[in-house]
C-alpha cells in the first residue's frame, strides 16, 4: 500500500515508512543513552569534579561506546537504507515481516547488552579485548544486534533488486542511493568480521572453548570496530549530496567522479582498521604500511574528492540561481536559516579540518607513535563520528520529521541554533582532547593524575586549561544534543500535522537551472576553500613530524 | 546479446556496468579486505614463534 507524498511527489510504501520510523526512534533512544553516559564521563575525566568511581567510569565507557558508536549510528543507518532503497527509488519494501524481525533482533540486542553492562557484568569497554571477559549475555546481545543489522542490509539489497526489476528508477541508481549501497557493502564486511570474532568470544565466555588469542582477537575485532565507522562515512557523504539536492537543487558537478570515489571506499576504506595495530609487535611493518598508507590513501583520495564535490555542488547550484558575485556570494546567500543545510556545512568543515586531517596524520606508522593510546585518538573520532556523522544525521532529521513523520518541527528557532551549538561544543571537545593527547594524556583512564600510584607524571601545566575547555565543549554538546532530542520527540509525538507543502518549514528547492555558457571554472570558491584546507593539512602534517623528531634526543 | 543490437548511443559503457553491479562490488570489497587485512594479518600472527615456557612461567608468576 502506497501514499504519494504531496511535497516531494515520491511514492511511499507505508510498510517501509513504519520501519523507517521505528528504526529512527530507536536511534534517538540510543543517542539519549549515549549522551547521558557521555556527560558523566566528561565530568569524571575533568579532575576537579571527578564524578564517578573507577568502577562506574569503566562501566559507562563501555555503555557510551556501544550506544554511541554502534546502536545510535546503525539504527539510523538502517532507517536511511530503507528510505534510500524504497522512498527514493519509488518502490516497495521487499519483505516487511523480515524487516520487523530484523528490527526486533536489534532491539533485543540493545536491551540485553545495555542491561548486562549496567548490572556490572561487562566492564570490558567497547573493544572488550581478551582476556577481559564479560558475561556471555553481553556478547549474545551484540550478536543478536549484528544479525538483525545484517538481515536489514540484505533487505536493502532486496529492495534494490526489486527496484531494478521494476525499472522504478532511471538508467542508474541516484547518487544518494549509490552512496548508501556503498555503506551497505561496507556493512557486510563489518558484520562478517563481527561474526568471526564475537561468536568464538561468546563460546569462550561460556567456557566452551579454552582460549581466544588476544593478538588475533584485536586484529579481527578492528575489522568490525573501525569498519563500522566507515559505514558512517559512506552514509554521511550520501546525505551531504542529498541535502545539497534538497536545499539548493544542487547535484555533483561530475557525478561519475563522485561514484568512482564511492567505489574507492568499497575497495580500500576497510583496510584502515590496521591503524589500531600500529604499535602491535605481532604484525610486520609491511602489513601496517600497506594497509594504513599505500592502499588506504586511495580511500583518502575518495574523501578528498567528496570534500571537493559536495561544496562545489552547493556552489554550482547557488551560482546558477544567480548568486554569482565574487568568490563567496554563493556561500553568504546560502540558506543558513535551514538547519539541515547549516548542519551539513558545519559537518563538512568539522569532518575535514578536525577528523580528516588527524585521521591521516594519526594513521601513519611514524606519527602515530606520538599519540597512540592517548586521549587524542578519541579526540580524532569525535571529529569524525560526532561532528561529521552525528551532526549530519541530526541535520537530515529536520527533513525526515515533516516528510516521513508528517509533523511540523516544534521549536523551529531552537532547531536553527542547535547545529551551531553542537558544532562549537564538539569542536572544543575534540580539539581539547587532541591537544591533551599530544601532551601525553592517556585515553580511557579514570585518573590521569595517577594519584596513589607507584609512580607519577607531571604533565605540562597547560593541560589544566585544555581539561576545562574539554569540559566546557562537552557540556555545550550535551545541551545541544538534548535540545535536538527534545525537538525531535516533541515534534514527532505532539507536533502539528503537515498537511501539504505550505506546512514545510524547510525549503525543498527545485533543481537548479541548467548552467549558461560560462567562462572559467564552475566552482572557484570551493577551489579556494580546498586550497586553504590543503595548506592547513600540510602545516599540521609537518608539525607532527617535527614533534616526532623531538620525541627522542639523539646524541 | 541484446545489448549488441542496441544503437551505439544506448549502449551502457563498460565502466558503468562495473560500477552499477553491486554484487561485483561487494565481491571485490570483501576480497580485497579479506586478502590484505585479514588473511595477511592472520598469517603473520600465526607464524609468530611461541613464547618459551620458562619466560611464560616467569611472567605468570
Amino acid at each position: 500500500m502506497f501514499r504519494t507524498c504531496d511535497i516531494t511527489g515520491f511514492k511511499i510504501d507505508l510498510k517501509a515508512e513504519k520501519l523507517i520510523r521505528a528504526n529512527a526512534v530507536f536511534a534517538v533512544i540510543s543517542l539519549l543513552l549515549a549522551v547521558i553516559a557521555a556527560i558523566l564521563l566528561v565530568f569524571t575525566r575533568y579532575q576537579p569534579v571527578h564524578l564517578l568511581s573507577a568502577e562506574w567510569y569503566y562501566r559507562l565507557v563501555t555503555f557510551h561506546g556501544l550506544n554511541a558508536l554502534i546502536y545510535w549510528i546503525i539504527f539510523f543507518e538502517i532507517a536511511g537504507l530503507y528510505f534510500g532503497s524504497t522512498v527514493v527509488l519509488n518502490t516497495r519494501f521487499c519483505a516487511p515481516k523480515l524487516g520487523w524481525f530484523a528490527f526486533a533482533l536489534m532491539v533485543a540486542g540493545l536491551v540485553l547488552s545495555d542491561i548486562i553492562i549496567l548490572m556490572g557484568k561487562a566492564d570490558v569497554m567497547l573493544t572488550s579485548y581478551t582476556p577481559l571477559k564479560a558475561d556471555p549475555l553481553y556478547y549474545l546481545g551484540i550478536i543478536l544486534f549484528a544479525v538483525g543489522a545484517l538481515l536489514a542490509v540484505i533487505l536493502f539489497f532486496g529492495n534494490l533488486m526489486i527496484a531494478r526489476r521494476e525499472k522504478s528508477y532511471g538508467d542508474t541508481l541516484p547518487l544518494f542511493t549509490y552512496g548508501l549501497m556503498t555503506a551497505a557493502i561496507i556493512a557486510v564486511i563489518t558484520l562478517a568480521s563481527g561474526a568471526l570474532i564475537y561468536i568464538p568470544t561468546f563460546l569462550w565466555s561460556m567456557g566452551l572453548i579454552q582460549n581466544v588469542d588476544p593478538a588475533m582477537y584485536k586484529l579481527i575485532w578492528w575489522g568490525l570496530g573501525h569498519s563500522s565507522q566507515q559505514i558512517n562515512v559512506a552514509a554521511m557523504v550520501s546525505i551531504w549530496y542529498l541535502v545539497s539536492f534538497l536545499s539548493v537543487g544542487g547535484t555533483s558537478i561530475n557525478e561519475k567522479v563522485s561514484r568512482t570515489a564511492f567505489v574507492l571506499y568499497i575497495l580500500f576504506i576497510c583496510l584502515a582498521s590496521a591503524h589500531h595495530l600500529l604499535t602491535d609487535p605481532g604484525v610486520s611493518s609491511a602489513w601496517k604500511v600497506w594497509n594504513t598508507s599505500y592502499a588506504m590513501y586511495l580511500a583518502v583520495l575518495a574523501s578528498m574528492i567528496h570534500a571537493f564535490a559536495v561544496p562545489s555542488s552547493f556552489e554550482s547550484a547557488q551560482r546558477r540561481w544567480g548568486y554569482n558575485k565574487g568568490l563567496f556570494q554563493w556561500l553568504s546567500k546560502a540558506p543558513w536559516g535551514n538547519p539541515a543545510f547549516s548542519a551539513i556545512i558545519l559537518a563538512v568543515i568539522g569532518f575535514g579540518f578536525i577528523g580528516g586531517t588527524t585521521g591521516v596524520i594519526f594513521g601513519m606508522e611514524q606519527t602515530n607513535i606520538i599519540v597512540h593510546n592517548t586521549i587524542a585518538i578519541p579526540g580524532h573520532f569525535k571529529g569524525t563520528v560526532v561532528i561529521g556523522t552525528t551532526l549530519t544525521f541530526m541535520g537530515i532529521t529536520y527533513y525526515l520529521i515533516p516528510l516521513i513523520f508528517r509533523r511540523k518541527i516544534v521549536g523551529f528557532k531552537w532547531a536553527k541554533a542547535q547545529p551551531w551549538l553542537f558544532f562549537i561544543g564538539i569542536a572544543l571537545l575534540s580539539i581539547s582532547m587532541i591537544v591533551l593527547g599530544q601532551m601525553g594524556v592517556p585515553r580511557r583512564h579514570w585518573d590521569s593524575t595517577f594519584s596513589g600510584g607507584p609512580f607519577t607524571y607531571n604533565f605540562n601545566p597547560a593541560v589544566d586549561f585544555f581539561w576545562a575547555l574539554m569540559m566546557l565543549g562537552g557540556t555545550l554538546a550535551f545541551i545541544a544534543t538534548i535540545i535536538w532530542i527534545l525537538i525531535v520527540v516533541i515534534s514527532v509525538f505532539f507536533g502539528p500535522k503537515v498537511n501539504g507543502p505550505a506546512d514545510m518549514q524547510l525549503k525543498i528547492s527545485p533543481l537548479a537551472p541548467q548552467p549558461k555558457a560560462h567562462k572559467g571554472f564552475e566552482a572557484p570558491g570551493t577551489l579556494v576553500l580546498t586550497i586553504v584546507f590543503l595548506l592547513v593539512f600540510i602545516a599540521l602534517f609537518f608539525l607532527n613530524w617535527k614533534w616526532l623528531a623531538a620525541t627522542w634526543y639523539v646524541h | 546479446m541484446e545489448n549488441d543490437q542496441l544503437p551505439e548511443s544506448k549502449k551502457t559503457p563498460f565502466s558503468r556496468m562495473i560500477m552499477d553491479d553491486f554484487m561485483l562490488l561487494l565481491f571485490l570489497g570483501v576480497t580485497i579486505y579479506a586478502i590484505f587485512y585479514l588473511l595477511w594479518g592472520v598469517m603473520e600472527l600465526s607464524n609468530l614463534p611461541t613464547i618459551p615456557e620458562e619466560i611464560k612461567q616467569s611472567l605468570v608468576k
